[in-house]
């Protein structure tokens, strides 16, 4: 996998974006989310995640969970709508992972699409998402 | 339907107003307005650009607009609030470009600030004479300095003396011109404030104490200052004298003033107005020990109003005790601090208070590197409760502050404190800690 850093902010290819700073990857017809690493370095050290349940439902552009630091506070919003298979344990207990590992170890959800290629239309694929990383960086 | 809450400032108050409002409430609407042009900053960094510890004011923006975006506040700069209509509870606003806006609020948080004290003495509007408060402030200070070779600089506070070290180490002479008969008057005691005078007086600053600047002489630029018949030659004056809480907007609006000339508030840093909060520099507390009236003008006591007023305007339930004047400064590789009150304070409020103080070092006497550290502590007769506490030493000032605080906050007796089992290793600090030695001197004196 290539992990291309744009100003400092690694977009590894292979990867979905959405402009509320998640990742997506789909394995074999499930789809693994995340957080960008953009995302974890505006946040600084995350110290709480508050993740959904295993079986719950999530919605496309809708809040499943909090990120919280000690300056800032952001949601989850669901880049893929989907019923949660698996929810990764290590970020909740050490939600320092998801600044330190935010595309590998610092996964957040793996979910079961319901309509995964009509909510693919509308991330961006990895030559877009370096554009907007490119983007954000110029705005601050 | 959000709640919808507007904040009057975004520096510090007003930011930790806007997250913690942020992380009690996700719904919320939350609308920042400042008269600022820029995005939030530290008002004490400020200084450190000026000596050039700190290589550019952009690097005090500690909240820049990415971090309005991630917590969805909506911040609007350039934007002077005209009013508060208290009863169909809106915000009157002129932006940058003159048209007026009204924000409609359920929960609305001043935090205003202070703004520096005009003095009231000839040519204080003369081109030169600067004040040292907002980034502008310092950009425009930081240009004359670059030609600048003498400075006059009025009172001797935290600002006047950390802008004082960035004039000396810029080659600039410098005299400080204070009312009141020591340095740092209103925060130590002359036996410590002694020590940081030596300070700045070894580093070739020249103090004048307990006379006023009556005049700032020049035609339309500053040549000199006088005090008290004599002309001190300056090519900068920075008026250092202090702020004063802004409270004109709450006033107009109906909400009651303290004593000490800021907002009054209760616990949950509510005014007057229950819809109504204030925190930072603007909001009155009460002082722990004293249990009057207080205003702390202090970044440490704002940022913890701001989170209280914050969280209690997006429907949470928090607290702020109120303020023991904790501090903290390093001037000339000195640090000094202080908690609690002063032995000036003490007698103002007629509290008889006995001293323990001791100076002692930051590593074992046989240990290389340690430098000296003198602690005061300041207890009340009658309870034997540690009401006060001031240190001044070459490092490791600064936690023993917070342990002073802690003690006084807790309402320990100087017997409790005698007590502490502290920590010890030779290259980190005595075996006996300073703190517990001063603590047994002044059980002996009780």
């Amino acid at each position: 996998m290539i992990e291309l850093n744009v100003e400092g902010y690694e977009v590894p290819e292979g990867l979905y974006y959405s402009k509320d700073w998640m990742w997506i990857k789909v394995e074999d017809g499930k789809v693994r989310i995340g957080i960008t690493d953009y995302a974890q370095k505006q946040l600084n050290e995350v110290v709480f995640a508050e993740l959904p349940n295993v079986g719950d439902e999530v919605v496309k552009g809708e809040p499943f969970g909090t990120v919280e630091s000690v300056k800032s506070v952001s949601d989850l919003v669901a880049p893929v709508s989907g019923k949660v298979l698996e929810v990764n344990g290590e970020v909740s207990n050490t939600p320092g992972t998801l600044n330190e590992d935010p595309y590998n170890k610092g996964w957040i959800l793996v979910v079961s699409p319901t309509n995964l290629q009509e909510d693919l239309k509308v991330l961006m694929t990895f030559e877009q998402a370096v554009e907007w990383h490119k983007e954000l960086v110029k705005e601050s | 339907m959000p709640r919808k809450i507007v904040i009057v400032g975004a520096n510090a108050a007003g930011v930790d107003a806007a997250v913690a409002a942020r992380k009690t409430d996700r719904e919320a609407e939350i609308t920042l307005l400042t008269k600022d042009s820029y995005y939030t900053y530290s008002r004490c960094g400020l200084p450190f650009v000026l000596s050039g510890h700190i290589q550019s004011f952009e690097n005090l923006i500690v909240y820049p607009p990415n971090f309005f975006k991630v917590n969805k506040l909506n911040l609007h700069l350039e934007t002077i609030v005209t009013g508060i209509d208290t009863k169909p509870r809106t915000v009157e606003a002129l932006s940058k470009d003159g048209t007026s806006e009204t924000f409609e609020y359920d929960k609305l948080v001043l935090a205003t600030g202070a703004f520096p004290f005009r003095l009231p003495i000839e040519g204080i509007d003369k081109q030169g004479v600067y004040t040292l408060h907002t980034l502008n402030d310092g950009l425009k200070l930081a240009e004359a300095m670059k030609t600048a070779r003498s400075a006059v600089v009025i009172g001797s506070g935290l600002v006047g003396l950390e802008a004082t070290e960035a004039f000396v180490e810029r080659g600039i002479k410098t005299t400080v011109v204070e009312m009141l008969p020591t340095v740092l008057p209103r925060l130590l005691d002359p036996d410590m404030s002694s020590d940081v005078q030596k300070k700045f007086e070894e580093s070739g600053v020249t103090f004048i104490l307990g006379k006023s600047a009556n005049a700032i002489l020049g035609d339309n630029k500053v040549r000199a200052v006088s005090v008290g018949g004599e002309e001190i030659p300056a090519d900068i004056v920075l008026n250092a004298a202090g702020v004063r809480p802004n409270v004109e907007l709450a006033q107009k609006a109906g909400i009651a003033i303290g004593e000490t000339r800021g907002i009054k508030t209760n616990s949950r840093m509510q005014t007057s107005d229950e819809n109504i909060y204030a925190a930072g520099d603007c909001a009155e507390t009460t002082h722990l020990v004293t249990g009057k009236p207080a205003l702390p003008l202090l970044g440490s006591a704002a940022v913890k109003m701001g989170k209280v007023a914050g969280t209690n305007a997006a429907g949470g339930d928090a607290f702020y005790p109120g303020t023991l004047f904790s501090w903290v400064s390093r001037v000339f590789h000195l640090d000094v601090g202080g908690v609690g009150v002063t032995e000036f304070w003490a007698k103002q409020i007629s509290m008889d208070v006995v001293v323990g103080k001791i100076t002692s070092k930051t590593r074992a006497s046989y240990f290389p590197g340690g430098l000296p550290l003198k602690v005061k502590i300041l207890v009340e007769k009658n309870t034997r409760r540690v009401v006060g506490g001031q240190i001044v030493g070459g490092e490791e000032v600064t936690q023993r502050i917070n342990i002073l605080s802690l003690a006084i906050q807790n309402r320990m007796t100087i017997d409790d404190l005698a007590k502490a089992d502290t920590c010890y290793a030779p290259s980190v600090c005595e075996a006996w800690e300073p703190i517990v030695l001063a603590a047994e001197i002044a059980q002996r004196r009780l």
